[in-house]
């Protein structure tokens, strides 16, 4: 996703199969791209890198999303990983769809000015 | 004869006439004393007697000349027919004595012509042994030319034509190669064969130049629809992944059989990376390019990784090897994989418990592997094409490869990349990157890079496999390392942005506080 606009330039040896150990189907209603996650524990030695920056990504909370654009990996693929870890314990997810409905949303005029920001960057 | 015969018969006619004669005289005598008066008788009878006597004396004396006679008419008859006998014996003995002449005349003839034919005979032989005498020197000659010929067709096989052949082989045209040849003995002969092995020479570099182009170009293909399925699965949501997951498996398992005859043509290898591979990378890029590679387990703690010109070859490498053990162990069998780091280098075990190789696989095996140039001729129906892919790389990159039998039963294929060829990544780098510690690495990390080797120019110098801005180490090496957790940090700060107007801090908020906002 954040990729989309760069020249399709395959610079990683690694197919995303193997990364996936052939997998390519998230466990079901786990993850949708803004679940939260927290690591829960340290990257041991001999690990999946990808487990590994995970891991050490999520140290405070981060969503599915970013993690997906900081290991420049598809969500898809990412939820297939989070899947791993969440099934051995080492995170946890939260859903920001919970948010109570009174939390304050940002105006539109803030959305626009940081999307502004954003691009000037 | 006849007077031998005649003698014994003549005796008693002369005794009865004799006799005869006697008794006759007798008579006479008795007759005249008888007849005459007897006063006379007495003269008379003397007379008569004396006359009887004389008779009988002539008669005896007739008689004993005539058997005289007789003998010698005899002996004349004898002598005669001795004379008769050796007339005719003389007559015979001219007779023998003519043909004994006109024999000894015959023989003489005939000892002249026998004479004759000795002294032809002689001088045949005495032609024939200066004929011998010249076929001899003709042979020897002949030897000694044979001997010549000889040595000059040793000289050719064992020098000239092994030299000529390996000019060509080099490359060298037929003309250029003989001129050093002109004026020996088998220039056509040597010409001919020049011009063939040029020839298949010829035939040889064009079939392996259309197969090294032909690859090429599948490479080509290969990579760049590699480049394009990656664009896609990250456009593409989950429901299409599996498809594009396959499509990539069997685009990565089609461009290592490019890539294998590329190797085996002698091109240049599919891809080359431009910064070191991290070992775990490798042995997936390995993975990848096998179709069982979901039976392969990887164990795997290492932090090196492969110097990027290198990459591509060990990688290629170990996905023949990994390829060889998924094909020979049955498909529940996994293959694993161990990564050790050694002072000489890196050690990349895969282990299969399949039934393993027999003595001769083994050497086999060893052999293709080995430091020995590739013949092609060695790709026979039979014989695995992975391992002279594996022997080719292994020696163009320097990897020891070693079979063993495995103690999991199956085959234990250890390779061996040279320490020269493995990085190892600055600590700093591998140390686990807190977001939390964020403005840290953008501070220690150009530190950590080791300043850059300089020339005598004063330039940075570049090692190989590595960028210039690798080498260098102050632009690209930051923005790799550091900017990731900097993206981050913008998203973080996007995200609490969204999530409230209170005071957003410039770094985000430890991981404590953020459920506090979530809940």
């Amino acid at each position: 996703m954040t990729r989309v606009g760069q020249p399709a330039r395959d610079d990683d040896p690694d197919r995303l199969y193997t990364v996936t150990g052939g997998r390519s189907q998230a466990p079901q209603h786990a993850f949708d791209v803004v679940t939260l996650i927290v690591s829960e524990d340290e990257p041991q030695p001999g690990m999946q890198s990808e487990h590994a920056r995970i891991l050490r990504l999520c140290a405070r909370p981060t969503a599915v999303v970013e993690v997906a654009a900081e290991l420049g990996l598809p969500v898809s693929v990412v939820k297939i990983l989070l899947g791993d870890l969440l099934e051995a314990g080492r995170i946890t997810a939260r859903h920001p769809r919970f948010v109570p409905a009174q939390a304050k949303l940002p105006d539109l005029d803030m959305l626009k000015q940081v999307l502004h920001g954003l691009q000037k960057l | 004869m006849t007077a031998r015969l005649r003698r014994p018969t003549g005796a008693p006619v002369g005794l009865l006439c004799a006799l005869a004669a006697v008794l006759a005289g007798a008579g006479a005598v008795v007759a005249a004393r008888a007849a005459a008066p007897s006063a006379e008788r007495s003269v008379v009878a003397l007379w008569a007697s004396a006359a009887a006597l004389a008779w009988c004396a002539a008669v005896v004396a007739a008689v004993v000349l005539r058997g005289r006679v007789g003998r010698l008419r005899v002996q004349l008859a004898e002598g005669q027919a001795r004379v008769e006998a050796a007339h005719a014996a003389a007559l015979r003995a001219g007779t023998d004595t003519a043909a004994a002449v006109s024999e000894a005349q015959a023989s003489r003839a005939r000892a002249n012509a026998a004479r004759t034919e000795a002294e032809a005979a002689r001088i045949e032989l005495l032609a024939a042994r200066s004929e011998t005498v010249e076929a001899r020197a003709e042979a020897a000659a002949a030897r000694a030319a044979a001997d010549d010929e000889r040595a000059e067709l040793a000289r050719l096989a064992e020098q000239t034509i092994p030299q000529v052949v390996g000019r060509l082989r080099a490359g060298a045209s037929v003309d250029t190669v003989l001129v050093e040849h002109r004026q020996t003995a088998h220039e056509d002969l040597l010409r001919l064969m020049a011009r063939e092995v040029a020839y298949g020479e010829r035939q040889r570099a064009a079939a392996l130049a259309v197969c090294a182009t032909a690859a090429g170009r599948v490479q080509a293909l290969a990579t760049s629809m590699h480049a394009e399925l990656r664009e896609m699965e990250h456009r593409h949501g989950e429901e299409v992944l599996g498809d594009l997951l396959r499509l990539d498996h069997s685009t990565a398992q089609a461009g290592r059989m490019a890539d294998s005859i590329a190797v085996l043509t002698g091109a240049r290898s599919g891809r080359r990376w431009t910064k070191p591979i991290a070992v775990e990378s490798i042995l997936r890029g390995a993975l990848g390019r096998i179709g069982a590679y979901q039976r392969v387990r990887l164990h795997s703690a290492s932090t090196a990784a492969v110097a990027g010109y290198a990459a591509e070859g060990v990688m290629h490498a170990l996905a023949e090897l990994l390829d060889n053990a998924t094909n020979f162990s049955a498909p529940p069998a996994e293959v694993h994989v161990y990564v050790e780091e050694l002072h000489s280098g890196l050690v990349i075990t895969v282990e299969d418990g399949g039934l393993g190789l027999s003595e001769v696989w083994l050497r086999r095996a060893e052999r293709a592997v080995s430091g020995e140039a590739l013949d092609l001729t060695a790709l026979s129906a039979g014989t695995r094409l992975g391992l002279a892919v594996v022997g080719a790389l292994a020696r163009k990159h320097g990897l020891s490869i070693s079979f063993r039998p495995s103690s999991r039963g199956g085959t234990g294929v250890v390779m061996l990349i040279p320490e020269q060829l493995v990085a190892h990544p600055e600590p700093a780098a591998a140390q686990p990157v807190r977001v939390t510690a964020r403005p840290a690495p953008a501070a220690t990390a150009p530190q950590s890079v080791p300043p850059p080797p300089i020339t005598d120019g004063g330039l940075p110098k570049r090692r190989r496999g590595q960028t210039m801005s690798a080498a260098t180490g102050s632009v690209a090496a930051p923005a790799a390392k550091t900017g990731r957790p900097e993206t981050a940090g913008r998203f973080g700060a996007f995200r609490q942005a969204v999530q409230g107007p209170q005071s957003v801090p410039p770094h985000p908020a430890p991981p404590a506080d953020l459920p506090k906002d979530n809940s």
